[in-house]
């Protein structure tokens, strides 16, 4: 029976979240240790041969192994392996990374050639499905499986970063700055409270953060649907991505290190330059009727030559790995060094890692624990938007100023843009953190069908930042502030204690696999800061900036606790490979609930057929066809541990009587809700999964309608509440989600030439059901979200080009016949009075378009030919509108900014210009608050593009290597887009304003030059 | 072997199940006092009653952006700031309803005081202690609720009376103006007689009964409630108060030392002790931020300044002794100070226009060269100065305009200034004279001190065309007030767009 299935590779890497989930595996481990047994004392004969690839080409370090044995050898450079074994009638096994394992009964022979063949389009893949894994072939919900392999190709200091375009339903914005993590989103907005999925590592609820070594993956699947999700039910709303980390193999140490060494560059505006900027600051004053500035006209400086340089990145990564049918070791080491594309940034990481597994008899014992330590410069102010601040007639560097640097003057240049480089030098941050993350567990077969494990999970991070503010000045009009040290110390812990029951049984057709368990995990963070102010200076440069010196010190600090108690079982019924069904129950108590809420319930069930399987089925072009379906209920509670507790403040002070000493005030600030209760995503999904012309073409589709509902969020309040401190959490809002994943597959393999290509398109709609309050509308910002809408509409005046002349102005009227903006002067914004009352005022504001995109698009093609490997991913989003905040800064005219090249503001001269008269005067033309600042955000985009090469074997092995391999790589270099700010890809914080670029951090060109090599 | 593991494995399971009780998840807040927890001793309601004065201390309130409000947007100041926005808000040109510094802010921390306030009216009366001491601070809550409310109605008139502790779903209905007048009165009135007639010790700085009259008064006279007003104002002038207060020496009123002086009816009690930022943070800064933001360019922000005319009236009459107005060069600084006075500004010479002036009064000129957020000089919000020209409007409008003479003349003697009268003959009992007469008596004694704004309201000088061009001729920002409208602020948009109940005033 197990010779008819397809064994996994991974079969004998069994890590922390690959023990079987059917009765196949089970059976197979029994048999491995069972052949351990017999294997002594057998006489020996050798066997050779060769391993290529579909390509003709050797493949080194591949594991051979006689079947039931503890006897390996592996391959040379040349893909030449040499093997004893007892009998010429035993069986081979061949498996390597990356390729479908392969065995073949010796039959007599002594000399063996195998051809592997790449597992990418395999059905075969085993999936991590959470306490557990299932073939690939055998699912019943939404799950993507990303390769890690395009992940670590992406240089990226996180793996969300990396993940975008990859797979269908995700989305992801940010990164770039140095340590910065990226936002990354599952199937649409479902929730409020923050988007981010929960990551499963090792089987670890945990955090693949910056400190998270992406070169330490294996695999990751992207657990996207109810039924998928539902065995983390309590915290799976906003799906959960499990990665696994990379195991030793059976065999003899192995080596590889990878190296990769980038360069990247900013984005950049297009600004004037002290001609053009004077002309046209000097026509705003001249219209405001106000005295020109004395402009500095012998300075032209270029803010962001002073702010911006060429970043680079360095990531090396080390691995040492091996085993024996007993045991594996991985043993791997990491280092990232990232050099900020703006001044006095960077991001450093050293990581270690091992994890190790032995085996004896009935019981298993393994662990993985890492080792992080990570560290970034930070970013002082807002560069991005400080660069057009600042104008070019400002120097920068200006003796008389405190601190010596330039920046804005009353009478010479007024402007409160922050010189970049004085803050940079000025203000000293960092933020260091060490981090400690790991599982040890242990598994006790206690009969053929019944598994026991047991895991305990650990992490913790210390964290230290620092905060030093020297004497000086970076900006008009600061307050003056002495010499400032603030430190804050940090710890946080996570514990999990996980008991899981695995019984797997077949029965004829039926097979059976259920699953029981039970866990509890303790989350704790606590943090104590202090600063000083009046740094004493050191004479040999800079200050004494520990908490010792300076005076008037402050201390603070806090702890937070959050306690999860869960139970939770599953059950997987498989009838002859047709009919699969798929039951999950999660029942989850959690301590962030007041005591009649703590315990949610979370069930879903899932069903798929596979039609190729039935006797029926004669479609010799179509290889499988499977369809699927599943309803569940996931939910969350993510929130902070006392939000529904109402506190008091004990902060204030109030100074009385004749020597005015402090007295104590204590007082409620913030309104809490006391009912919280747990948010429910009830989600269905119905796909198929079909692959064509020999597995070549595969395709894949989703449909899914999502509903959350009780979401929690902090609902603006009224400012009548006296609410302060935030706005408190409430079950507020009923959300809908719809969506449409198509992903499809092509590969052709069979020639020289290979290729395949990928496509992706997501496409999703999110609606508010019902609103917090009770109310039908709330309103953000420039936003509006209403019910039966989606979220964050953008919601402002409507523009209406510019009054060419007064008789334009004078002839604007309404219905009544009132002059509607009669203060206006040519070449000022018509506005559209929307509501006919005869004045432009904030009622005449609507909703004006949406920032959600329409369909998001990935598409990935990989190419090869002999030792050449190209691939390329792109990524594109059609069909928002985004409000571009920069623009609206260097655009105003009424207070002082740079302004863009090339800018054409109206003038009786030159009226034909969609820009309106420069008037350093009102906010009128300016308002933030119109459709002026909305731009399309469609864009599509080059994510990465590389040329890799593998050293031709024979000139390898020369060198000593078993392979190696030199590659080249690009990463944004091409994006196709009208929207006229930096990055059409921000990302932005704020759930209702997800549209609003306020100046984010861009993502940045990178060019990259990678080698790799084992031996 | 297999045993020894198995016991293992099931001692450790069971170990785990027995401890993973259902009481971990009840997990109290570690950090700080609960509601529940609080309000239960004299102690808690004496700090509830102190975290509603530390309102004053925040950036809506007298902290910083009231001064805007109440000394900018009057005829008495300006702002020439180059933050557009901001200035347009000390000029009637209100575009964004929303704007945080001009409206949104100072909205917001009016209600976060009342929610304080209501906090206290609603937990310290069942809390068992000293009466006497209970219903003083009761006394205080209503005070300084009264206090905020008069605020709320001279800013946005039609300002939702909230006098409950509220819930994250209600929704306050629209109140009108004469409705929050009538929660003014009544919280005064209530105060009035709560309170002691003086504090002492460590308690000096509270509201006092006199202090309660006085913001009784104001809120009458507003209402143009002159017989009450008097009544009101009785008690500090001729009644049972007049004891306890006088006129100091007049720069006393605006140093930091001589604090809580007899001239000192309400003040709010600034210090420099802590040197953080403003809110509810550890260690929040207790000063004020007014003359960083109002002191001259180069030394403070400059965001907000006075206008010349200020400087012309001090100067058109002069002392018994034929010297300059002393008041001038404790109120302004401004170009002639050095050759009038001897005076610099901030140590410096004039460098700035030959046409500009800024306010003096709160600045701390005298001891420093520089300005920054942490002033810690008192705000007198009512000097006795002011009560005793109060008394004087409220006689000259009930037609006892002779009696009046009395109260204004000890302010001007203080000066130095010749008996009103005598100074001014042509007045005599003529009671538009001398209301137009007091209008200036009050600007020389009181300008910069945040009256002025519901002076012109309660003048009447706002409410029509030919008044407000009188006042722009002052005050060229003026000249966007249109009748009707620019007397009250608007809403914040936020607030009229998500509470149904409300409608934007009139105008906006």
């Amino acid at each position: 029976m197990s010779k008819t299935l397809p064994i996994q590779r991974r079969l004998r890497r069994p890590g922390g979240r690959s023990f079987p989930g059917r009765k196949a595996f089970v059976l197979s481990f029994i048999f491995l240790w069972l052949g351990f047994a017999f294997a002594a004392n057998a006489q020996t004969q050798k066997v050779t041969g060769r391993v290529v690839d579909s390509k003709g080409d050797p493949v080194p370090g591949v594991t051979v192994k006689v079947q039931n044995t503890t006897r390996v050898s592996t391959t040379d450079a040349e893909g030449r392996y040499s093997i004893d074994v007892p009998d010429l009638q035993t069986t081979l096994v061949f498996s390597s990374i990356g390729y479908t394992e392969q065995r073949q009964a010796l039959g007599g022979q002594t000399a063996l050639n195998i051809t592997l063949q790449d597992d990418q389009q395999a059905l075969d893949d085993v999936v991590v499905v959470g306490y557990g894994t299932q073939l690939k072939k055998d699912l019943t919900g939404a799950v993507s499986v990303v390769k890690a392999q395009d992940v670590k190709k992406r240089q990226a200091t996180t793996v969300a970063e990396s993940l975008q375009g990859l797979a269908s339903g995700i989305k992801v914005r940010g990164g770039g700055q140095p340590g910065s993590e990226a936002q990354i989103q599952i199937r649409g907005l479902k929730n409020l409270s923050g988007t981010n999925p929960l990551y499963v590592i090792d089987g670890l609820v945990s955090n693949a953060n910056r400190d998270f070594n992406p070169a330490d993956i294996e695999s990751i699947q992207i657990l996207k649907d109810a039924s998928a999700a539902a065995i983390y039910g309590s915290r799976a709303a906003n799906g959960v991505i499990i990665i696994t980390t990379r195991k030793g193999k059976e065999g003899p140490l192995m080596v590889e290190f990878t190296g990769r060494s980038s360069i990247q560059t900013m984005p950049r505006y297009e600004l004037a330059g002290t001609e053009e900027f004077s002309r046209i600051n000097f026509m705003a004053y001249d219209n405001a009727n106000v005295p020109r500035q004395n402009l500095d006209l012998g300075v032209n400086t270029d803010w962001q030559d002073v702010a911006f340089r060429t970043g680079n990145v360095q990531d090396y990564n080390m691995s040492f790995s091996g085993g024996s049918s007993t045991g594996n070791y991985l043993v791997s080491g990491g280092y990232f060094g990232n050099k900020g594309t703006v001044i006095s940034t960077g991001f450093d990481r050293l990581s270690f890692r091992v994890n190790t597994q032995g085996k004896k008899g009935i019981f298993t014992i393994g662990e993985n624990f890492s080792v992080t330590n990570s560290k970034s410069d930070e970013m002082s102010g807002n560069p991005i938007i400080d660069v057009i601040r600042m104008l070019p007639t400002i120097p920068v560097y200006n003796a008389a100023n405190p601190g010596g640097y330039g920046y804005g003057d009353e009478k010479r240049g007024r402007t409160f843009g922050t010189n970049p480089l004085a803050i940079a030098n000025l203000e000293d941050r960092s933020n260091e953190n060490l981090r400690l993350r790991g599982n040890l567990f242990g598994e006790l077969q206690i009969l053929k069908s019944l598994k026991y494990r047991l895991n305990l999970g650990y992490e913790t991070s210390r964290d230290h930042y620092k905060y030093l503010k020297k004497d000086g000045f970076w900006t008009l009009n600061q307050a003056f502030d002495p010499a400032i040290a603030n430190e804050n110390r940090a710890e946080s812990e996570t514990k999990l204690i996980e008991n899981t029951l695995t019984f797997t049984k077949q029965f004829g057709k039926h097979s059976l696999n259920v699953i029981a368990g039970q866990s509890y995990q303790q989350d704790t963070y606590a943090q104590i800061w202090g600063t000083k102010r009046n740094l004493l200076p050191n004479p040999s440069g800079g200050y004494y900036d520990v908490l010792d010196q300076g005076n008037e010190g402050l201390t603070g600090g806090f702890r937070n606790r959050t306690d999860i108690i869960s139970y939770f079982g599953r059950a997987e019924y498989n009838y002859a490979d047709k009919y699969l069904i798929n039951g999950i129950i999660r029942r989850d108590g959690v301590s962030r609930f007041g005591p009649e809420y703590k315990f949610g319930n979370f069930p879903s069930l899932s069903a798929a057929w596979r039609i190729s399987n039935e006797e029926f089925y004669k479609v010799k072009w179509m290889n499988d066809l499977k369809l699927r379906a599943s309803y569940g209920t996931l939910g969350s509670s993510n929130i902070g541990p006392y939000d529904y507790i109402a506190l008091i403040n004990t902060f204030s002070t109030i100074a009385l009587g004749q020597g005015q000493g402090a007295q104590q005030g204590a007082t409620q600030v913030k309104l809490a809700n006391r009912d919280l209760r747990w948010e429910e995503l009830v989600q269905q999904n119905y796909g198929f999964d079909a692959a064509f012309l020999n597995n070549k073409l595969t395709v894949s589709a989703e449909y899914f309608i999502a509903k959350t509902k009780d979401v929690l969020l902090e609902y603006p309040l009224l400012l009548s509440t006296g609410n302060d401190g935030g706005n408190p959490r409430v079950n507020g809002v009923t959300l809908g989600n719809r969506g449409f994943e198509l992903t499809a597959g092509y590969a052709n393999n069979d020639k020289p030439f290979k290729y395949n290509v990928t496509a992706n398109v997501t496409t999703l709609r999110n609606k508010v059901l019902d609103l917090g309050y009770n109310k039908n509308k709330t309103y953000v910002g420039n936003t509006v979200t209403e019910v039966g809408q989606p979220i964050g509409m953008w919601y402002v005046l409507q523009t209406d080009g510019l009054f060419q002349n007064q008789a334009e102005i004078d002839n604007y009227r309404n219905a009544n016949g009132t002059v509607i903006q009669p203060s206006a002067k040519p070449g000022d914004i018509r506005y559209k009075d929307n509501n006919g009352d005869g004045q432009i005022t904030n009622s005449d504001k609507i909703v004006v378009g949406s920032p959600w995109p329409k369909y998001e698009v990935g598409l990935n093609i990989g190419l090869s030919y002999k030792n050449f490997e190209f691939s390329m991913d792109w990524f594109g989003s059609f069909g928002s509108t985004v409000f571009n905040g920069p623009r609206s800064v260097i655009e105003r005219f009424d207070d002082n900014s740079n302004y863009p090249a090339g800018v054409q503001p109206w003038t009786p001269q030159n009226p034909n210009t969609s820009t309106p008269r420069a008037y350093y005067a009102s906010t009128l033309n300016s308002r933030g608050d119109t459709d002026r600042w909305l731009e399309s955000g469609s864009f599509a985009r080059m994510k990465y593009v590389a040329l890799s090469y593998n050293l031709p074997a024979d000139f390898v092995k020369k060198a000593g290597f078993s392979r190696a391999q030199i590659s080249i790589s690009g990463q944004n270099l091409i994006t196709l887009t009208k929207y006229t700010g930096l990055d059409p890809e921000f990302s932005n914080g704020s759930i209702f304003e997800k549209g609003y670029d306020f100046g984010a951090y861009p993502n940045l060109r990178t060019v990259s030059v990678g080698l790799q090599f084992g031996f | 072997m297999k045993k020894i593991f198995l016991s293992i494995f099931f001692a450790g399971l069971l170990g785990v199940m027995t401890g993973c009780k259902k009481d971990l998840l009840n997990q109290d807040n570690p950090n700080t006092l609960t509601t529940e927890q609080f309000w239960k001793t004299e102690s808690d309601a004496q700090k509830g009653v102190n975290a509603i004065y530390h309102m004053f201390y925040q950036n809506g309130g007298f902290n910083r952006w009231m001064y805007f409000r109440l000394d900018l947007a009057s005829d008495e100041g300006f702002s020439k700031s180059p933050w557009v926005e901001l200035a347009d808000w000390t000029r009637f040109q209100y575009i964004n309803y929303n704007f945080w510094e001009g409206n949104v802010n100072s909205y917001r921390d009016v209600y976060k005081a009342i929610f304080r306030c209501n906090q206290v009216l609603e937990n310290v009366p069942g809390i068992e202690f000293d009466q006497g001491r209970k219903t003083q601070m009761i006394a205080q809550a209503k005070f300084l609720r009264g206090l905020y409310y008069y605020y709320a109605a001279i800013l946005w008139e039609n300002f939702p009376i909230v006098t409950v502790t509220q819930r994250p779903e209600d929704m306050p209905r629209q109140s009108s103006l004469a409705e929050v007048w009538a929660l003014v009165e009544k919280d005064l009135t209530e105060a009035s007689a709560g309170l002691p007639e003086q504090w002492t010790g460590n308690d000096l700085g509270r509201a006092t009964k006199g202090a309660a009259q006085a913001m009784l008064a104001k809120a009458l006279m507003q209402q143009k409630k002159w017989a009450q007003a008097k009544t009101a104002l009785d008690y500090l002038v001729t009644g049972a108060g007049q004891n306890y207060y006088d006129l100091v020496d007049f720069k006393d009123n605006f140093r930091a030392d001589n604090e809580n002086n007899k001239e000192s009816v309400f003040e709010i009690q600034f210090s420099d002790a802590n040197k953080t930022g403003e809110g509810d943070g550890p260690n929040s800064n207790m000063g004020s931020n007014r003359s960083q933001f109002f002191a001259p360019r180069d030394i403070g922000w400059s965001d907000g300044q006075a206008r010349f005319w200020l400087v012309d009236e001090f100067k058109k009459e002069k002392t018994t002794d034929n010297q300059i107005d002393p008041r001038l060069q404790y109120s302004l600084f401004y170009p002639g100070s050095e050759a009038d006075f001897g005076v610099k500004t901030y140590g410096r010479s004039w460098t700035w226009g030959a046409d500009e002036a800024w306010f003096k009064k709160y600045s701390r000129d005298y001891m420093r060269s520089n300005e920054d957020y942490f002033n810690q000089i008192n705000n007198r919000m009512i000097r006795y100065a002011d009560v005793l020209l109060m008394y004087a409007e409220v006689q000259n409008e009930l037609g006892q305009t002779a009696d009046a003479y009395t109260y204004v003349n000890r302010v001007r003697a203080r000066s130095k200034m010749a008996p009103l009268a005598a100074a001014y003959p042509a007045i005599g009992n003529n009671q538009t004279l001398f209301r137009e007469r007091l209008k200036t008596e009050r600007a020389l004694e009181l300008c910069g001190e945040s009256v002025r704004w519901a002076d012109l309201k309660r003048w009447g000088d706002l409410d029509t065309q030919a008044g407000v061009n009188k006042v722009a001729e002052r005050d060229p920002d003026f000249r966007n007030f249109v009748v009707g409208k620019s007397i009250r602020l608007p809403l914040p948009q936020i607030e009229v767009e998500n509470n149904t109940n409300l409608r934007q005033n009139p105008g906006y």
